[in-house]
């Protein structure tokens, strides 16, 4: 766990400063951090030149304290020269007056020479040397000599005198030749040393200048890329959008805040174009259900009025004439007939109002489907003359659990179909068998078949096919309600069927068994 | 000619109504409430219709709009197109198609519910024009 530890808190410092190195505000906040090392870094090149020149102009200004000592100690010995010689050569007391005056000074020119000769080594060794070849040539020759001539002035004149006077004058003078050459380099060494930093500091000036310029500028173009482009491309889907267009997505790039920016924008248009998606589904569903509902008006219109005009003509003429008693009674059972199938179509449409409205409640009683295969058969058996129907069941009733009724109707519904599609007449074979879980009821005719185009259809409701136009009658809901109640038994119902050759419809149920087992 | 005018005897002295009808509570209505006027024979199909207009030259057709096989609007087309010219009376549950009827051929629109009476004098008044 340590180790881990270890290894994660660099990695979480280096994620933070990716995060802040992402966002718009940590890469303006690294910009100006370099932009100030920039200008810091030029800054300090300027102070440093600056600093090089006072120190170079200092030097200049010492080399010339340096050489004018020099040239006033240089004039103080020819003084201390021309004084002890001519003094020497001629014993006048007059031509000493420049030695006097120069020994005077010497002290004082010699302390400033020395403070002046600075911390230089080589320079501060000449100017010791120097300093003590002076005195030594006062001490130890002009003094002596000055004493000689005043005693016997012959002894001085000698040519031994004058030659000693000229060594050392002379040594003395090639070594102050030599200090200003020292000096002169060193101040033109300071000098060509300033002007070089000079020229650097402009060239460093002019290159921060330059990169201060040229980050500014891409400081500018970042906000306009990162910022400026994806705010105006935002501002024109948000038009877009405005106009009705909920299609239009931004580009999620850029920095930190703009791509959060993004992001929320296309979460908000996506949600607006699921939004909008879903209300035209709505209305859609809408004007469905209104066509369907004026469909259904037509419908009923018609599947009532042709009952209705059987009711009200047979009503009409009983009123009006006089019939034998078996006559009535055959229009009055007409009647009753006619007000029956009217009734029915009324609880076909109640139903089907249930089961949108998913309210069709059902039993769970024990069904004989064989028993109730045979009454149906026999009931429809007798309303068509055309139409062999025929019945094969195995031995043995066939349990499942459910709502007799509506099983019945189910039943009804199919052989009611194939009678009507089978309008030549001809065979309706009923069967039906237990198969494992499951019984199982085929109704097949040998009528006109559903057409490949329609079959995926014929469950919808109010759908008929070609029914209308063929005349046959019926509301097109009969199999859309027999499916919604086979599905509720928890069956399944399909068909085959070939156009012009008949169709043949099963419904699966469970069984009662397979119920109970399922119940344990 | 007394061939001639044995024929002439034989002719049936009613007028011949056609009753084009599926419904069969409708077809035994419309025979029950003009039976007494008139001669009725039925037919259950368009196809039928046809064969039996040809067949009796009926006096005045009944055409329900629904018909199997042949449907009502085609039949009325069909006898208008072979130069039939007795009157021809449309009836249908769709009482919105009594414009396309007329159009078809036929001379009046009757919508299902209909009065006996009400069909009965229909066809007099037909038959009396035709006259």
């Amino acid at each position: 766990v340590s180790a881990d530890a270890t290894v994660a808190a660099p990695a979480r410092r280096w994620s933070a400063v990716r995060r802040a190195s992402g966002s718009i505000a940590g890469r303006l906040v690294l910009a100006s951090a370099a932009f100030a090392v920039l200008v810091a870094l030029a800054f300090g090149v300027l102070v440093a030149t600056v600093t090089d020149l006072r120190e170079a102009a200092k030097h200049e200004t010492q080399a010339r304290e340096v050489t004018v000592a020099v040239l006033a100690l240089e004039r103080l010995v020819a003084d201390l020269d021309t004084g002890v010689r001519s003094f020497a050569l001629t014993g006048d007391e007059r031509f000493l007056r420049p030695y006097t005056a120069a020994r005077t000074e010497l002290p004082e020119l010699l302390g400033t020479f020395r403070r002046l000769a600075g911390d230089e080594p080589a320079t501060r060794l000449l100017a010791d040397e120097i300093a003590a070849r002076i005195r030594s040539y006062v001490d130890d020759f002009a003094v002596p000599l000055v004493a000689i001539a005043r005693e016997s002035p012959g002894a001085a004149q000698g040519p031994d005198a004058i030659q000693e006077d000229r060594r050392r004058t002379d040594e003395i003078r090639s070594r102050f030749a030599r200090l200003r050459g020292m000096v002169d380099a060193e101040s033109s060494r300071s000098a060509a040393a300033a002007t070089d930093r000079a020229r650097q500091a402009v060239a460093v000036g002019l290159a921060g200048f330059l990169l201060s310029a040229t980050l500014v500028l891409l400081i500018g173009l970042f906000l306009v890329f990162s910022i400026g482009r994806p705010v105006r491309a935002a501002a024109g889907t948000a038009s877009r959008m405005a106009e009705g267009d909920f299609s239009g997505r931004v580009p999620e790039r850029g920095p930190g805040e703009v791509r959060e920016l993004a992001r929320t924008f296309n979460r908000m248009a996506a949600e607006l174009e699921h939004r909008q998606r879903a209300l035209e589904r709505q209305n859609e569903q809408l004007r469905t259900s209104e066509q369907s509902k004026s469909e259904l008006v037509s419908i009923v219109s018609h599947e009532v009025r042709t009952p209705l005009a059987s009711v009200l003509g047979f009503t009409a003429l009983l009123l009006q004439r006089e019939f034998e008693p078996a006559e009535r009674r055959r229009y009055l059972e007409i009647v009753d007939a006619q007000g029956k199938r009217l009734a029915a179509l009324l609880d076909d449409f109640l139903d089907v109002q249930r089961l949108e409205e998913g309210r069709l409640e059902l039993a769970r009683e024990r069904v004989d489907v064989a028993a109730l295969l045979r009454e149906q058969v026999q009931l429809y058996e007798a309303q068509s003359g055309s139409h062999a129907l025929s019945l094969h069941l195995p031995g043995g009733p066939l349990a499942v659990v459910g709502d007799t009724g509506r099983l019945a109707q189910v039943v009804g519904n199919l052989l009611s179909n194939a009678i009507k599609y089978s309008p030549a007449g001809g065979g309706v074979e009923v069967e039906a068998d237990r198969s494992g879980d499951l019984v199982r009821i085929r109704v097949r005719d040998h009528g006109l078949g559903i057409p490949e185009e329609q079959q995926e259809q014929i469950f919808t409701k109010f759908f008929r096919g070609d029914a209308a136009s063929s005349g046959i009658a019926g509301s097109g809901l009969g199999l859309a309600f027999a499916r919604a109640v086979v599905e509720a038994h928890g069956g399944a119902i399909g068909f085959r069927s070939v156009a012009g050759r008949g169709s043949t419809f099963w419904v699966e149920l469970p069984s009662a068994a397979a119920g109970r087992a399922r119940q344990d | 000619l007394p061939g001639t005018d044995e024929d002439l005897r034989l002719r049936p002295t009613r007028p011949v109504v056609l009753v084009c009808e599926d419904d069969a509570s409708l077809r035994e209505l419309m025979r029950l409430a003009l039976g007494r006027d008139f001669d009725v024979v039925d037919a259950t199909d368009g196809e039928e219709s046809l064969e039996l207009a040809r067949n009796l030259r009926p006096d005045v057709i009944l055409v329900d709009l629904m018909l199997p096989k042949v449907l009502g609007l085609d039949v009325i087309r069909s006898l208008r197109g072979n130069g039939w010219h007795a009157p021809v009376v449309a009836l249908s549950a769709w009482t919105h198609l009594d414009r396309e009827a007329l159009a078809a051929g036929a001379d009046r629109f009757l919508a299902k519910p209909f009065e006996p009476d009400e069909l009965r004098a229909t066809i007099a008044e037909l038959l009396e024009q035709a006259a």
